[in-house]
């Protein structure tokens, strides 16, 4: 079997010289940093208040200057479910959690990435946030006059058009819940990665093609074309080229405010349900 | 008896001389269906001189093979940014992290692959592990790797002619680029920078790996330009060399760019205008001297390298025929220089930028207060990773337009202190990049003479990937959701898109095969090669 080039060499070759020479695999080991003991335990408050200046660099865009959480989660808690121990929490610090909004850090070396997994640590053994409200009575208005299940799903029941609320109190803090109820355009929750960077998950988009108006919530988007969610839960697709109208409605939730159409006590009851919501570890 | 014996030595012949890709080659590489070097061509226009494909049939342009990348265990690989080379029917890329595959052009079919044996730690301070293409040179393959070594492989089965060491993996030097093959001669650049090497240009014998010559990018005390580095600072200064470069035959100039000085964005630690980082350097291929430089951001603090493609264009400027070099640089400014004297021509910006009021007569950036990192934060357009970055514009010498993949980001920079220790990211603080839905990208169409802006594709994201004028008429371009896709060169609207699946981070190329074009582009890990069939 002779392979035959293209008109510029007239050269052929013989199949059978032809060798298939794979070379084995570099069976290298993940180049991970060396596990060093955590020199967290030894550090001084010296060593802490550097790492608090480098979460504020690094980390604060996402999780709060005090470390309270916004984009990201709240770090306010003595277990974070991705770091059980101070060497996991060097890597996901280190290298980011892959399949989330958590990116890795460029920037600092090693000792100063302990330094910021130190002073991470130091959140966790603040006091947790008092409750305002009954969690119980906040799932029956979770239930009822909220009426949440339209939109969210929460351990298992409720329609998903919003974002999924079973680990939701693991995620953000009290204030931040309190605000996405009274005044849901105010905060979107966002996704993050290191190459698409921190895109609006749940932005509200109005189209209008020659098929009629749409409106729902942004699933996916690139220069061809865009797929929404609408209201109900159902997937449309448009090419961006056939539709008369694009609207990106940044600053505006399709949820309700909830300021008028719960009290006050039924608002702190909500958000300390939403609070317990702690995913497989409530 | 004769017979067979002279058809078996005739058969032994042409298996000696399997690929065949002498210097003159090079030199003359462009037009004939096979894409011999990096951009193309030594004057990097990255530009398809074939037009089977055009803007009449390219919406009928379809995938015809696929080749899917070797899988790795080596953690943190797999971002791919090779151009494939084709010589004679036969397609030679490379892989994350240092691995070359040779395969059939024609079907995609793999011929052999070589992988280096790495370290099990390889220091990437500042870059993934990536590789973006090799070299040919007669029979030979050279290929950098992210140890920081220059391997020679054998075309035609990928067995090792010879490696040697360009530098010490262990302070933070990588090879990422694709070498440049010139007249017995190789050259490669280094990265490292964000890990406080002083970096250099090098020159190897082909044949040997005898290294020629090395030109350093930071000069020592007493070397011209270093009274623009305060203290000892030179000797951490960066100045990296991580792009390939372009070649004139008749001027006898090689044109190499370098990156950013060290630390990243605290310039406080090397007072002065760091020569030659952030520049253009011709250099004499024969000693590595430099003839002229230009330097395009004095005391960079934004990371700015300028480590962009220089486009070599013939042409007349202002009336006179010149010869000009065009560079889309990361910094928001488009510049035109003369390529034999290094004369500032032209200077505009193409995209936002919030830190110079333009450049003076000299192309020397007017700063504007304020704009250099801060502890707590100063807000400037364009973002570290700059207007463009290492991935390719292309240039249309007929038409004389220059088409430039354009990232529309700004950030937050950071200030912070920084102390070198060999092997460790040397970067003096940071950057919050404004990204996601407050970024954006574009195609770009500007008359290379005059920076004029003639159109505009939007995308939705910054890109990370290159683009592809044609004969055809066409543009070929990718975002980095995955699309790829080809535009009219004159009013910039899509004919055609596909969309690979994953993120494209590479330039497009393209070849023929049996007469018939095509385009190739590799979106995550998988080469596509589309036709018309």
């Amino acid at each position: 079997m002779m392979l035959q080039r293209n008109g510029a060499s007239p050269t052929s070759r013989l199949a059978g010289l032809c060798l298939l020479l794979l070379a084995p695999l570099t069976p290298a080991v993940a180049a991970d940093p060396e596990t060093v003991a955590s020199p967290i335990r030894a550090f001084t408050a010296e060593d802490l208040a550097d790492g608090q200046r480098l979460f504020r660099v690094h980390c604060a865009r996402c999780h709060g200057m005090l470390g309270e959480g916004g984009e990201g989660p709240n770090l306010k808690r003595a277990t974070l479910r991705h770091a059980p121990d101070d060497e996991a929490l060097f890597e996901v610090i280190n290298e980011g959690i892959r399949g989330t909004g958590m990116p890795g850090t460029f920037g600092p070396n090693d000792d100063e990435l302990w330094r910021v997994a130190g002073y991470v640590r130091s959140l966790g053994r603040l006091p947790p946030e008092d409750m305002p409200g009954d969690p119980a009575a906040g799932r029956i208005v979770y239930e009822t006059a909220g009426g949440c299940a339209a939109c969210h799903i929460t351990r298992g029941e409720g329609r998903g058009v919003g974002p999924e609320l079973s680990d939701v109190g693991q995620r953000r803090n009290l204030e931040y819940l309190r605000r996405s109820l009274t005044n849901p355009d105010a905060d979107h929750p966002m996704l993050s990665g290191w190459m698409t960077g921190r895109v609006n998950a749940f932005l509200t988009v109005r189209v209008v093609s020659p098929e009629g108006e749409y409106e729902g919530l942004r699933v996916n988007e690139d220069e061809f074309s865009i797929q929404l969610r609408d209201l109900g839960g159902a997937i449309h697709s448009f090419d961006k080229r056939e539709l008369l109208n694009l609207e990106r409605a940044f600053g505006h939730s399709l949820m309700p405010g909830y300021e008028t159409m719960l009290t006050g006590a039924q608002v702190d009851d909500l958000v300390s349900y939403l609070m317990s919501l702690k995913g497989e570890e409530s | 008896m004769r017979l067979i014996g002279a058809l078996f030595l005739s058969l032994l012949a042409t298996w000696v001389s399997a690929a065949a890709v002498p210097y003159e080659r090079l030199v003359a590489a462009g037009a004939d269906g096979n894409w011999l070097t990096y951009s193309g061509s030594y004057r990097s226009e990255r530009f398809l001189a074939l037009d089977q494909v055009n803007r009449d049939n390219v919406g009928r342009l379809k995938v015809l093979w696929a080749y899917q990348m070797q899988p790795t265990d080596i953690a943190g690989a797999g971002l791919q940014e090779t151009t494939p080379l084709v010589v004679d029917g036969i397609m030679y890329l490379t892989e994350s992290p240092s691995s070359v595959s040779a395969l059939d052009a024609r079907t995609g079919r793999l011929l052999w692959h070589w992988a280096p044996e790495l370290p099990e730690e390889v220091l990437h301070i500042g870059f993934p592990k990536v590789n973006r293409g090799v070299a040919i040179l007669n029979d030979t393959l050279y290929v950098g790797t992210l140890d920081a070594r220059l391997f020679a492989l054998d075309a035609g089965t990928g067995a090792v002619r010879w490696e040697t060491r360009v530098a010490d993996n262990a302070v933070g030097f990588s090879l990422t680029l694709s070498p440049l093959a010139l007249d017995g001669q190789i050259i490669v650049g280094v990265s490292g920078a964000e890990a406080g090497v002083r970096a250099f240009v090098d020159s190897y014998d082909a044949a040997t790996g005898k290294r020629l010559w090395r030109t350093w990018t930071v000069p020592a005390p007493g070397e011209p330009g270093s009274e623009t580095w305060g203290g000892e600072s030179w000797q951490t200064g960066g100045g990296s060399t991580w792009l390939t470069g372009s070649f004139d035959p008749d001027l006898d100039t090689l044109y190499w760019m370098t990156g950013n000085p060290a630390p990243d964005w605290n310039g406080d630690l090397r007072p002065g205008d760091n020569l030659f980082t952030c520049s253009i350097l011709a250099l004499d291929p024969a000693t590595g001297a430099m003839k002229w430089h230009f330097q395009f951001t004095p005391h960079d603090t934004h990371d700015w390298d300028a480590n962009q493609i220089p486009v070599l264009v013939d042409g007349e400027f202002e009336g006179k025929p010149r010869k000009l070099v065009a560079v889309a640089n990361r910094n928001a400014f488009y510049y035109l220089l003369d390529r034999e004297t290094g004369e500032f021509l032209l200077g505009t910006p193409y995209s936002k930028q919030t830190w110079a009021a333009g450049l003076d007569g000299t192309g020397r950036p007017i700063v504007l207060p304020d704009t250099d990192p801060t502890e707590e934060g100063t807000l400037v357009w364009p973002s570290l990773q700059g207007a463009i970055n290492w991935f390719s514009p292309s240039y249309n010498p007929d038409s004389g337009r220059l088409f430039i993949p354009n990232r529309r980001m700004g950030a937050i920079y950071y200030k912070a202190d920084a102390e070198y220790e060999p092997g460790q990211p040397f970067l003096g603080g940071g950057e919050q990049a404004l990204s996601g839905d407050d970024a954006s990208g574009a195609v770009l169409a500007i008359d290379v003479m005059t920076g004029r802006q003639l159109w505009e594709f939007p995308l939705k994201a910054p890109p990370w990937s290159g683009v592809m004028a044609t004969a055809g008429g066409l543009v070929f371009a990718s975002s980095l959701e995955g699309s790829f896709f080809a535009l009219d060169e004159t009013t910039g609207r899509s004919l055609w898109n596909f969309n690979t699946g994953a993120h494209i981070r590479t330039n497009p190329m393209g070849f023929a095969v049996d007469g018939a074009q095509r385009i190739a582009i590799t979106g995550g890990n998988t080469l596509f090669v589309f036709g018309l069939q």
